[in-house]
C-alpha cells in the first residue's frame, strides 16, 4: 500500500467532511457586506417543496451562499484566475495600475437608447414649455482612463457622447472627460474622489453661466475605505482614504428627503453611513430618490435641478454655493411621472449628469 | 444532481461514502441503489417513476428471455423490450422532431408535445437494452436480484452521462468485489482530476462560447476562437465527467470501462473514434453494426452500414438535423478512409493529425449550432477573408485572457502530463518527490474547485442534455 494513497485518502476525506460539518453546525449569515447582498438562507423541507423541486433548487443556492469561509473561497478563485491562469478579468473585475475596475463593455444600444427616451420624455413634459437652461454632461467611468493603459476592453465613448449629443441637442453639452483623469478615481471603487472635484465643479459651474469662487477645506474621514469593488472583486489591495469637502456655506445648507414621500431631515455628510455598508454613501446619504438643497447664504435666488446618479452625490456640496436651491432627482428611485409633486420647473438651471455606468445600463425605474 | 456541485461534493458524497461503508456486504448494492435514486429524483422529481418502471420492465424481460424454452418466444420478449426502451426513448426525445418535420413536408400545424427530457433516458436506455440483448444472446445470464439489476442501471457515478457501462463488463462486481485503500485513493485521484478538468478547464473555456454568440465585435478570429473553445470544452466536459465516473466507481469497488482515450492525438478519424466516447462507438459497433452484417456482406453492404450506424450516433446525440449531419459528416470521413485515405494518412502522420484536429474542429462547429443556418454562418465566418476583419478588439482581448488556459488545455489534451509524471516516478527522488506532490495537488484541486463552485460560476454539464 502507497503511503501518498494513504495521505490522499485522509486529506480529502478531512477536507470533505470538515466542511461539510462546518456548514451543518454554522449558523447562516444574513447578508453579505463584502458582496452587499442578502444571502439564501435553509430552504423549508416539505414535501411540496421536494416535488416541485424548489427546495433542491433553493438548498444548492443555500449551500453555496453560506458555505464555510465563502469570503475566503471567493479570494481564492479570484487570486487563481488571476495569478495561475493569468485571466485579464475574473467575474469582468479586473486590478490594473494599482486600481480596481469592472469591464463596461459592450456600449449597450438599447439601454443607451432607453436613457434618451427617459431624458426625452422628461424634457417634453416638463422642461420644453418653460424657460429652464438645459444642460448635460456625462461622467466616464474610470475604464475611459483605466483600459486603455491596461489592454482592457471598453465600451466605446465616443459613440456614446455622440449618440448623447446627437439625440438630445435642446441640452447644452458640457464636456469634462478632459477634466478627469485616473487618479480622480478611488482605488477600490468605481467613484470619484470629492476632494479632486474641485477644479470640475468650478469648471461645470462657470458653463452654467455661475461664478465659481469658493474654497474648501479639506477633512480626512478617519477609517480606511473599502468601496464596492473591493469585496466583489475579492482581491486584496490597499484601502483608499476617503476625504471631504466642507465650508461655510456647505455647514449652512439644510437638506430635505423625500424618500418616503414625505419631507424629513436629510444630511450633506450623513457620518452614520460612513460606518455603514458602503462609505461612500456618506455623500446625500447615498440612494435618495428626491433631495432638496437649501441654501441660506447664497446671494442668487438661482436654482439648479440635477437628474442624477450617485456620482452627484459627491460633486453636488462643491456646486451649491451660489444656489439658492438644488434639487436632485434619482430616476432610479422614483417616478417621472410623479415628479411634479415635488417640483415646480421654472426658470432654472437643469442639469442631467449621468455617468457612463448608469447610462450603459438603465437611467430610470 | 451533478457531481460538480456543493451538495453533491460535501453532503450526497460523504454520507453515502459513510453508508455504503458501514452496511454488511448484502446491503451494499441496495445503499447504492437507494442513493442513486436519491441522484437521481434531486434533478428529475415526477419522471423518477419512470425511470423505476423501466429498470423494473428491463428486469421481467431480462428474467423472461432467459426462461423462454422457444427461441421464437424469446425473440418475441427481446421485441417487446427493445420496442418498450426505444419506444419510451423516442417517444420522449424525438416525437417533437418528427412532428416539426412533418408539419414542415405536409404543411400541417400538429402541435408540438414540448415534454420534458428525462435526465439521462439515452444512456439507461442503451444499459438495458445491451442487458437484454447479452441476455438473448446467452452472454450473459439473466440477474435474479431486482436490487442488483436495479443498482446496475441506477449506479449514480455512471447514471446520467455514462459511460454506457455493460451489464457484461460488471455483472460479477456486482455480486462480488473488492474494496481497499489503495483502490479508494486512486478512484478519488481520478474523481479529483475529472472535477478540474471539468470546473476548472470546460467550463472556465466554454465562457467564450457564450461570449462569441452574445458579441456585436465579430471576426474570423473570433469564430476560430469559438470553435477550438468549443471542441476543447466537449473533450473535457465529457472526459471529466467519464474521470469522475470511474473515479466514483473505484471508490464503491467497480471498475467502469475508459471512455476517452486522447482522442486528440488521433492521426486518422477511425483512430479518434476509437479514442472518443468510446463505451457508446463499442455499442453501437457491437448492437447495431454487427447486427446488421458489418462488413460480413461485402463491401457495399458494409459502407452503406457504416451511414446508418453513424447517422443513428448522430441521432442519438440530439434530435436536430444537425446533429444527424454530424454523423453523416463522420460516415463520409469513414468512408473515405476505409477507400485507402487511412493507408495513405499511416505513412504521412502529420498531415493526418492536421487533418483530424481540423474535421473535429469542423464536426464540433456543426454540432454546436443551434440550427443549420447557424452551421452554415459559422463555418462561413472562419473563412470570410474579405468580407470580416480578422480581429477584432474583443477577440484579442479575449484570446489574451484564455490565452494560458488554452495553452494548458491543449496539452492536457494530449499524454503529456501522464508521461511526465510517469518519467518522474520512475528514479528513486522522483518517486519521492511525488509522495509528498500528488496529495497536494489534489487537496489544491479540490479547494480551488471549491472555490470556482463557491464563487458561483458557468457550471453546465454539455451531455446531460443528450
Amino acid at each position: 500500500m502507497k503511503i501518498k494513497n494513504i495521505i490522499t485518502l485522509i486529506l480529502v476525506s478531512l477536507v470533505i467532511v470538515g466542511f461539510s460539518l462546518a456548514q451543518i453546525i454554522m449558523s447562516p449569515e444574513q447578508y453579505s457586506m463584502t458582496e452587499r447582498r442578502v444571502l439564501a438562507q435553509r430552504p423549508e423541507l416539505s414535501a411540496e417543496q421536494i416535488l416541485s423541486g424548489k427546495f433542491m433548487s433553493q438548498f444548492e443556492e443555500y449551500t453555496l451562499d453560506q458555505f464555510p469561509m465563502r469570503d475566503t473561497f471567493r479570494s481564492i478563485k479570484a487570486n487563481a484566475s488571476r495569478s495561475i491562469f493569468m485571466r485579464k478579468d475574473n467575474n469582468g473585475f479586473y486590478y490594473a495600475k494599482g486600481h480596481l475596475s469592472k469591464l463596461e463593455y459592450p456600449l449597450n444600444d438599447v439601454k443607451i437608447e432607453n436613457s434618451i427616451s427617459k431624458i426625452d420624455e422628461i424634457y417634453k413634459k416638463y422642461l420644453s414649455k418653460t424657460d429652464c437652461k438645459m444642460y448635460l454632461s456625462i461622467i466616464p467611468d474610470k475604464n475611459y482612463f483605466l483600459a486603455p493603459q491596461s489592454n482592457h476592453i471598453a465600451m466605446d465613448y465616443d459613440l456614446l457622447k455622440n449618440k448623447m449629443c446627437d439625440n438630445l441637442r435642446y441640452l447644452e453639452y458640457i464636456d469634462i472627460f478632459d477634466k478627469l483623469s485616473l487618479d480622480d478615481y478611488y482605488h477600490t471603487d468605481q467613484h470619484w474622489k470629492q476632494e479632486n472635484l474641485k477644479e470640475l465643479s468650478q469648471y461645470l459651474l462657470t458653463s452654467m453661466g455661475m461664478p465659481a469662487d469658493q474654497t474648501f477645506k479639506e477633512n480626512l474621514l478617519e477609517k480606511p475605505f473599502y468601496g464596492t469593488y473591493y469585496g466583489q472583486a475579492s482581491l486584496n489591495i490597499q484601502s483608499d482614504e476617503m476625504h471631504y469637502l466642507t465650508n461655510d456655506t456647505i455647514d449652512s445648507c439644510a437638506v430635505t428627503s423625500y424618500s418616503t414621500g414625505l419631507p424629513k431631515q436629510g444630511f450633506i455628510y450623513d457620518f452614520n453611513k460612513a460606518n455603514g455598508k458602503d462609505p461612500y454613501e456618506m455623500f446625500l446619504s447615498g440612494s435618495e430618490p428626491l433631495l432638496v438643497i437649501e441654501n441660506p447664504s447664497s446671494a442668487s435666488n438661482r436654482e439648479l435641478v440635477i437628474f442624477r446618479d450617485s456620482f452627484a452625490s459627491s460633486l453636488t456640496p462643491l456646486i451649491i454655493s451660489n444656489y439658492s436651491k438644488i434639487t436632485l432627482i434619482d430616476l432610479r428611485y422614483i417616478q417621472s411621472s410623479i415628479l411634479d409633486n415635488f417640483v415646480n420647473f421654472s426658470n432654472q438651471d437643469v442639469l442631467f449628469l449621468y455617468s457612463t455606468l448608469v447610462l450603459n445600463n438603465n437611467i430610470s425605474m | 444532481m451533478i457531481f460538480s456541485s456543493i451538495p453533491f461534493l460535501f453532503y450526497f458524497l460523504p454520507i453515502t461514502v459513510l453508508l455504503y461503508f458501514i452496511s454488511p456486504k448484502k446491503l451494499k448494492n441496495a445503499v447504492i441503489l437507494l442513493a442513486s435514486m436519491v441522484f437521481y429524483a434531486w434533478g428529475e422529481q415526477k419522471l423518477t417513476i419512470l425511470f423505476a418502471g423501466s429498470i423494473l420492465l428491463g428486469w421481467i424481460f431480462g428474467l423472461l428471455i432467459e426462461k423462454a424454452n422457444k427461441t421464437k418466444l424469446r425473440k418475441v420478449f427481446l421485441c417487446f423490450s427493445v420496442l418498450v426502451n426505444l419506444g419510451l426513448l423516442v417517444y420522449f426525445k424525438y416525437t417533437d422532431f418528427f412532428i416539426m418535420n412533418f408539419n414542415k413536408v405536409f404543411g400541417l400545424s400538429i402541435p408540438l408535445l414540448r415534454l420534458t427530457l428525462p435526465i439521462g433516458i439515452s444512456f439507461y436506455t442503451f444499459q438495458i437494452l445491451s442487458y437484454t440483448i447479452d441476455v438473448y444472446r446467452g452472454d450473459v445470464p439473466a440477474q435474479k436480484n431486482l436490487v442488483n439489476f436495479a443498482a446496475y442501471v441506477s449506479s449514480f457515478p455512471q447514471l446520467i452521462a455514462g459511460p454506457i457501462v455493460r451489464y457484461s463488463d460488471i455483472a460479477k462486481q456486482l455480486e462480488n468485489r473488492t474494496h481497499s485503500i489503495d483502490k479508494i485513493s486512486r478512484g478519488i485521484k481520478r474523481f479529483l482530476l475529472g472535477l478540474g478538468k471539468k470546473v476548472l478547464i470546460a467550463n472556465t473555456i466554454g465562457e467564450i462560447c457564450t461570449l462569441f454568440r452574445e458579441s456585436n465585435d465579430i471576426s474570423i478570429l473570433y469564430y476560430w476562437m469559438y470553435a477550438i473553445s468549443f471542441t476543447l470544452q466537449i473533450y473535457f466536459d465529457f472526459s471529466g465527467y467519464s474521470d469522475m465516473a470511474i473515479g466514483l466507481g473505484k471508490i464503491f469497488g467497480f471498475d467502469f470501462i475508459e471512455n476517452f482515450n486522447y482522442p486528440y492525438i488521433s492521426g486518422s478519424i477511425t483512430e479518434f473514434w476509437r479514442r472518443w466516447h468510446i463505451s457508446l462507438g463499442s455499442w453501437f459497433r457491437d448492437y447495431v453494426y454487427i447486427s446488421l452484417g458489418g462488413n460480413r456482406k461485402g463491401k457495399g453492404r458494409q459502407l452503406f452500414n457504416i451511414f446508418i450506424v453513424w447517422m443513428l450516433t448522430g441521432f442519438w446525440h440530439g434530435a436536430a438535423w444537425n446533429f444527424i449531419l454530424w454523423g453523416l459528416f463522420y460516415a463520409i470521413l469513414l468512408t473515405v478512409e476505409k477507400l485507402g485515405f487511412k493507408k495513405w494518412l499511416s505513412k504521412h502522420r502529420l498531415v493526418g493529425h492536421l487533418y483530424v484536429i481540423l474535421a473535429v474542429i469542423f464536426g464540433f462547429v456543426l454540432f454546436n449550432a443551434n440550427d443549420l443556418s447557424q452551421v452554415a454562418g459559422d463555418i462561413s465566418g472562419m473563412f470570410a477573408f474579405g468580407r470580416l476583419s480578422f480581429v477584432s478588439n474583443e477577440s484579442l482581448y479575449y484570446l489574451r485572457s484564455y490565452a494560458v488556459l488554452f495553452i494548458l488545455a491543449i496539452i492536457g489534451a494530449t499524454p503529456i502530463p501522464k508521461t511526465i509524471v510517469a518519467s518522474v516516478s520512475k528514479n528513486k527522488v522522483g518517486n519521492t518527490i511525488l509522495t509528498v506532490a500528488e496529495p497536494i495537488a489534489l487537496i489544491a484541486i479540490l479547494l480551488l474547485v471549491t472555490s470556482y463552485l463557491v464563487d458561483g460560476s458557468f457550471n453546465p454539464f454539455l451531455y446531460f442534455r443528450f
